[in-house]
């Protein structure tokens, strides 16, 4: 199945980059401006389980990449999508439309990252109580600082020694 | 009528675990439902890129505290397919007993908690104390009760002491021996079926559509467990049944739970006929100075609730770069939950949400 979605993909979609693993895993990457596209007509093609989406920081690019684990329910066949954006004023749209158990998910990362994700219908917090300056699951949000901060009169161990 | 907002949770005796859910109900009719997560947030997968890859196996179990074996199964995993570490034969065969194992206390503990709440008090304690003979066992093998750590990149860390493949045996008679008590007070009982027949029914194409795993699609009648589809550990050597059921109410996803239960202690009892001998660990280089190839690996298994994942990133280092779980409470504790709550009864709420088989702290992470 994977062989032939590999030439299907590249086929209809432009600027698509398709790779293997090791262990037969198909990885497609591509523009932002098709991943909708892409993962509906996977759907078609019988990935209908939305496994995962997930979110990557890379702060030395100054990209988000965001991954999109689609998977079989009865065949042994899981592809992974990945599509890079802006670190700056990061935005996507909700794919909700296509996978409805992505609402949850979307929610997480934009609580924990900051995408906005444009058609979600209610991005409200999920886990956090509290409003951060900077996302906390940012690669430059600084653990350390803010435990200081929020813990102030309890010392490090370090610094006590 | 007058539309009334209440509050199911945290605090409330049909709640398991930390979670609670905002309902809006007129009368005793549930009008709308949302799944209100965060009590148990402790951020892991962002303290798991400040840890090396050693020392996150203590984080990676807690966070599924019912069932942290499979947890440290797919770190372990994805870590071997990283770094491209082989595991031997019997560590295989070993992970499988030891997975099998738990996924039987995990079960058990959900039917204490689905028993409890339809105030079959004498079944719980029955589930719990035979749980506890499955504890008895991890204590012996691993030195924990609840937290293990035993699976390591490589294998298992030590090999079965002397004499447990006996003791294993013994145990799992003393509670398959029980099977018939439980069918008579607890499943085969009239109040059991009336109370959970046609209660938070959901229909095939729905829990396809709405990415149910495990039990909530096994018991649609969909054969679909990663054991079968993707074998990992020793499953592809050992011949089992996936158990189904076809309506998709409590009572089915409850009896699916039981039938796995038995399957799984005769899948233990066929992987210990054919152990095979020989080493359970290959070495790893020094921990303290293991860095991991760049890379990224998504590696799944079936833990006793469904589709377990983890998606794991690594830029080189000595540490992970982002660790990311899909855990099977996720969508089924904020999906599916909300779906199945809309035209409720507000006396089903704990019913439908505990044979979802909800673990807070694996949504929260």
């Amino acid at each position: 199945m994977s062989d032939s979605m590999n030439k299907k993909l590249k086929a209809v979609f432009r600027g698509i980059k398709t790779a293997t693993g090791k262990d037969g895993r198909l990885s497609v990457s591509t523009p932002p401006e098709n991943a909708r596209d892409v993962l509906r007509s996977l759907k078609d093609e019988g990935y209908t389980h939305l496994a995962l989406i997930s979110c990557v920081d890379w702060i030395d690019k100054q990209k988000f990449e965001l991954i999109y684990i689609l998977s079989s329910y009865f065949e042994n066949e899981h592809i992974i999508l990945r599509t890079s954006i802006p670190r700056e004023n990061a935005k996507f749209t909700s794919i909700i439309d296509t996978f409805e158990n992505a609402e949850p998910y979307e929610r997480e990362i934009h609580e924990l990252f900051g995408i906005d994700f444009e058609g979600h219908p209610r991005q409200i917090p999920l886990f956090l109580e509290r409003n951060y300056e900077i996302p906390p699951f940012r690669k430059d949000f600084d653990t350390r600082a803010y435990v200081k901060q929020l813990f102030d009169e309890i010392p490090f161990v370090e610094e006590d020694r | 009528m007058r539309e009334l907002e209440l509050f199911f949770g945290p605090q409330h005796l049909g709640m398991v675990g930390n979670f609670s859910i905002t309902l809006k109900v007129e009368g005793d009719r549930i009008i709308e439902a949302t799944a209100n997560p965060g009590y148990l947030h402790r951020g892991f997968e962002k303290l798991m890129e400040y840890r090396t890859w050693i020392q996150n196996f203590p984080l990676v179990c807690r966070i599924n505290v019912v069932e942290p074996d499979h947890m440290e199964m797919v770190y372990a995993m994805a870590v071997e397919k990283l770094a491209n570490i082989e595991v031997p034969e019997r560590a295989q065969y070993v992970r499988s007993i030891y997975l099998e194992l738990a996924r039987v206390g995990s079960h058990l503990f959900g039917l204490w908690a689905y028993a409890n709440m339809l105030g079959f008090d004498t079944v719980a304690q029955w589930a719990m104390y035979h749980r506890d003979l499955i504890l008895d066992l991890f204590e012996e093998l691993t030195g924990g009760r609840v937290y293990h750590i035993y699976i390591w990149p490589g294998g298992v860390r030590r090999d079965f002491p002397k004499g447990f493949e006996d003791k294993i045996v013994t145990t799992l008679h003393t509670i398959g021996g029980c099977v018939p008590d439980y069918d008579e007070t607890f499943f085969n009982n009239r109040l059991f079926y009336e109370r959970a027949k046609n209660i938070g029914t959901i229909s095939q194409d729905e829990a396809v559509r709405l990415g149910g795993v495990g039990q909530v699609l096994r018991a649609t009648g969909a054969k679909s467990d990663i054991r079968k589809i993707e074998p990992y550990a020793a499953y592809s050597k050992v011949d089992f049944e996936v158990p189904i059921r076809k309506d998709g109410d409590a009572y089915s996803r409850v009896w699916v739970i039981r039938d796995e239960m038995i399957e799984s202690v005769h899948m233990i009892f066929k992987l210990l006929d054919n152990l095979p001998t020989g080493e359970v660990y290959n070495r790893i280089p020094n921990p303290f100075k293991w860095t991991i190839p760049p890379g990224d690996a998504y590696v799944r298994v079936e833990s006793s609730r469904g589709e377990l994942g983890l998606y794991l990133v690594s830029d080189g280092g000595d540490k992970p770069y982002r660790v990311h779980f899909r855990t099977p409470s996720y969508t089924h504790g904020l999906v599916i939950l909300e779906k199945l709550l809309k035209n409720a009864s507000i006396a089903d709420v704990g019913n439908i949400m505990i044979s979802l088989y909800v673990v807070a702290p694996e949504i929260d992470r």
